[in-house]
């Protein structure tokens, strides 16, 4: 009997397996946390295994009159983030893929940068520049107090940590819209303006709506800047709420896991406007046709939109890292930046090797590569499976694979260490470096995903039918057709999942095993432990060798992949 | 059935993550401490142990509140064999709910008695103090009170007893030296005069260090007593009207599956070698026979909380603090 079983088996290779394989890891990856923190949401005392008081805590929880502030605060930051980084990067974004700016590729380079710059380091470095006597002050007597503790100042961090995200998936949609209907547009006698307004852009549509999708889940679960600017603000968003059950006894999981609901319902709407804006029509535009893009000339406008490009790269790339060299560089922070006080004494500490900062250096550089790769391939086989595939349900695995940017990253540690701290696993996973990696492809597979998925809704179908007519089977197809038309998205999204695993901070502090750090957790630690200077120091290290590595990367991926134009 | 048959990269994920695995669990017979504190006293304090004994350690080091965080998401199957906390009411909650190995030290003889109890004893002591930039404009203070005078305007910063629980037993602690309505009144008029909560210790220490605040109230000394041994301008102030304490719990699971070696652990932390080690991270040693580098519990004026009726009203003055300082 087993025999005809293993008989028929074959069949099922190509496609078929292939995707349900993907489905059952999406479903392991996330919905196995995700599923424990819910029962731990409606069963208070699910820990200790005992299922009594169901559903006890979401009254208290939810009819907290604190709560719908904070809720409305959370839904004002993420919409405000969003609208605020359209506005920012979707020129800068299309400037990039449309034009010939000066040095190209570099501003690549740069503007991965403030993802490689941990948010809290972000959030501090400008609290130690624009606070009174901060660094601004020390150097040209300005401070900026009331400016950086209010709404706009929260808003101004956040934005410039996350804008990114949408810059890139901007001038990569635009590149892939390629020039071809830019140019049939020019022909019947549409001039620039009127191209760029009634066929790129709106071609470019799932793009940008997937990309303002990251922004917002990513806005309301960020938890370090409304942590180090909220509190003086007066500023409290759902995440502040959920971190509080976390950080002193008595801790409340459950209560943390009713609020967390919260969010993902939150993510949930986003989610679904998002889907129904594209997938109200076809955004085909991928047809297998060589397009050639012919950048514009910028003429006249080359100076201004250096000027552009120079300023948002100096706000945020150069003020947070000018603050993270002299907190590293200064003996203490009280002695300010003055020559005397300046010291190599935290490096020193570092390589040294206090408290095993170069090992930790090595793990979250191993750990980000790791997670990179297998986001990558998920990434790209569940944004297929979306898009392409004939099969039920698919719609919530596609939500299935936004969540986990929507909840905190500290819920899904949580979740984590409930599914996999389990003695019934033939394999224990828990407290080893495996948490760490499950943890960060967890939280970081959204990224793949939504750039993928993006990618294919603007491949035509005929590229993979002219494959199968010619023998391809699914692996092939995908390998030689899909994957190269796909590879501009998804290398971008790689390249963020490395740099946000490389520094990610709230998760890494819960499930990283016992003798392990990270360079986040180290970082951390050296801030709690009153050491500013040398988590300072590590932070520099940690984001110039991620810079020089992503920059290496993107030399060698030019050369063999011709990916970037 | 389908799942035999992997695909490549299924199958270059699942080898990296066994890779992984194994890597780890080839120090399965360490012994596995979970410490709130100091990183740098663990860190010594394992290594010395592992020098005498040949027996290693793991160490997670974080906040109180990631250790227990991580202790209560663990109760299916709890890895941690010796705690240390920083919160002396974690350790009573963990003994009342039985999950505490039974276990007094020899070495705990030295040690006072409110510092130990057959469940847990204490690794060393901080208490809580003012801490002042030396450069500021504002003078020095003296006590809590003094904060409330226009020359602090805009100048003092307090830790969150909702997230530091060093803070909340200081609000316990004046309480009973202050009454109700004194305490009260006095965080009224300290956020009249323009005091900020921006969260945890460290995060209120900050703005002080670099000089946008003048003053802590309520820091967490040994943290500041390092900071200043380390060059930076401040001074820690123990106000003369009295300050409170905490003991940071030392404490053996009783799901370990090593109680010998963590009995040793324990020894080790309590003997003379190991308490110099507290003593060196300007924490006062749980033992009074070894030297500090700061002043002890026999220089300081200490409030007396009755620490179990506070904490049985920890929610009801949690909430009346946010009322008080506009606090969500």
């Amino acid at each position: 009997m087993s025999v005809g079983k293993r008989l028929r088996l074959p069949r099922l290779t190509g496609a078929g397996s292939v995707l349900l394989l993907t489905a059952l890891a999406l479903l392991m990856l996330v919905g196995l946390p995700l599923g424990y923190i819910i029962l731990q949401a409606v069963f208070p005392h699910w820990t200790r295994g005992d299922l009594s008081g169901a559903f006890t805590l979401f009254i208290p929880t939810l009819l907290d009159p604190a709560l719908l502030k904070l809720l409305g605060n959370t839904l004002r930051l993420g919409l405000v983030v969003v609208a605020a980084c359209a506005l920012l990067a979707v020129p800068l974004g299309a400037l990039r893929a449309l034009t010939r700016v000066p040095g190209g590729a570099l501003w690549d380079v740069i503007f991965l940068i403030p993802f490689m710059i941990p948010p809290y380091i972000a959030a501090l470095s400008w609290m130690l520049t624009l606070q009174p006597r901060g660094y601004a002050q020390q150097l040209t007597g300005m401070e900026a107090n009331h400016f950086l503790f209010s709404f706009p100042g929260i808003v101004f961090v956040m934005v410039l940590n996350v804008f990114p995200v949408v810059y890139f998936a901007v001038s990569r949609t635009m590149l892939s819209v390629g020039g071809r209907y830019a140019s049939a547009a020019r022909v019947c006698g549409a001039n620039k303006w009127k191209t760029l307004w009634r066929v790129t852009l709106p071609l470019s549509t799932p793009g940008i709506a997937a990309s303002l999708l990251l922004v917002f889940a990513l806005t309301i679960e960020e938890f370090g800047t409304p942590a180090m600017l909220g509190a003086q603000a007066g500023f409290y968003v759902l995440v502040t709420g959920i971190h509080q059950r976390f950080s002193d006894w008595p801790i409340d999981i459950p209560g943390a896991a009713v609020l967390s609901l919260l969010l993902v319902m939150l993510a949930m709407g986003a989610f679904y406007f998002q889907h129904w804006l594209v997938t109200r029509r076809s955004y085909i535009s991928q047809t297998g046709k060589p397009a050639v893009l012919e950048r514009a000339e910028l003429g006249g406008w080359k100076w201004p939109v250096m000027v552009l490009f120079s300023t948002v790269a100096f706000i945020s790339v150069v003020v947070p890292i000018l603050a993270v060299l002299a907190t590293a560089l200064t003996g203490t922070l009280s002695g300010g930046l003055v020559l005397d006080n300046l010291s190599l004494r935290h490096f020193e500490a570092l390589f040294a090797n206090r408290g095993g900062a170069m090992q930790a250096l090595g793990t979250s550089l191993s750990l980000a590569v790791g997670a990179a790769l297998i986001t990558g391939v998920l990434g790209a086989l569940v944004g297929y499976l979306v898009v392409r595939a004939q099969v039920r349900g698919k719609g919530l695995l596609d939500l299935l694979s936004l969540l986990p940017n929507t909840l905190p990253g500290v819920v899904v540690a949580v979740g984590l260490i409930l599914a996999w701290n389990q003695s019934h696993w033939p394999i224990q996973v828990y407290n080893t470096s495996a948490m760490l990696l499950l943890a960060y492809t967890c939280l970081l597979l959204p990224y793949p995903v939504r750039y993928a998925s993006a990618a294919f809704r603007q491949m035509g179908e005929s590229l993979e039918a002219a494959a199968r007519v010619c023998g391809a089977g699914f692996l092939t197809t995908f390998r030689r057709i899909l994957l190269p038309a796909l590879a501009p998205s998804l290398l971008v999204a790689m390249l963020l999942v490395f740099a946000i695993a490389s520094r990610e901070l709230v998760a890494s502090l819960m499930v990283a095993p016992a003798g392990m750090r990270t360079v986040s957790t180290f970082v951390f630690g050296q801030f709690e432990q009153g050491s500013p200077g040398v988590g300072m120091a590590m932070s520099a290290v940690a984001i110039f060798t991620t810079t020089a590595l992503l920059v290496g990367l993107t030399a060698f991926s030019r050369k063999r992949l011709a990916v970037t134009g | 059935m389908v799942s035999r048959r992997l695909s490549g990269p299924a199958m270059a994920a699942l080898t990296s993550m066994l890779l992984l695995a194994t890597g780890a669990s080839a120090q399965a017979q360490a012994l596995t401490v979970y410490s709130a504190g100091p990183d740098a006293l663990i860190e010594r304090l394992a290594a010395d142990f592992t020098e005498q004994t040949g027996i290693a350690v793991n160490v997670f080091q974080s906040t109180t509140g990631q250790v227990m965080a991580r202790l209560e998401a663990e109760r299916a199957n709890p890895l941690a064999d010796v705690v240390i906390s920083a919160s002396w009411d974690s350790a009573t909650s963990l003994a009342d709910e039985g999950l505490l190995h039974e276990y007094l030290s020899a070495n705990a003889n030295q040690v006072p008695d409110f510092l130990k109890t057959d469940y847990y004893v204490a690794q060393g002591v901080s208490a809580l103090a003012l801490v002042w930039n030396r450069n500021s404009d504002s003078p020095a203070p003296k006590d809590w009170s003094d904060l409330t005078d226009a020359a602090y305007a805009n100048q003092v910063t307090m830790p969150d007893p909702a997230q530091s629980g060093a803070a909340f037993e200081l609000v316990t602690g004046l309480l009973t030296s202050m009454g109700e309505e004194g305490t009260w009144s006095l965080l009224e008029a300290l956020v009249d005069n323009g005091m900020i909560v921006p969260g945890p210790n460290a995060r209120a220490l900050n703005p002080v260090l670099q000089g946008a605040k003048s003053v802590v109230f309520g820091a967490v000394d040994y943290i500041s007593l390092g900071q200043q041994a380390d060059g930076e301008a401040i001074d820690v102030i123990f106000p003369e009207s009295g300050t409170v304490i905490a003991p940071r719990p030392m404490m053996i699971l009783a799901s370990t599956a090593q109680p010998d070696e963590a009995e040793q652990f324990v020894d080790f932390v309590l003997s003379e070698q190991g308490q110099k080690r507290v003593a060196e991270s300007y924490l006062m040693p749980a033992r009074d026979d070894i030297d500090a580098l700061r002043p002890t519990l026999g220089e300081l004026t200490l409030i007396d909380v009755d620490a179990e009726e506070m904490n049985a009203q920890r929610d009801a003055i949690l909430s009346r603090f946010r009322d008080v300082t506009g606090h969500q």
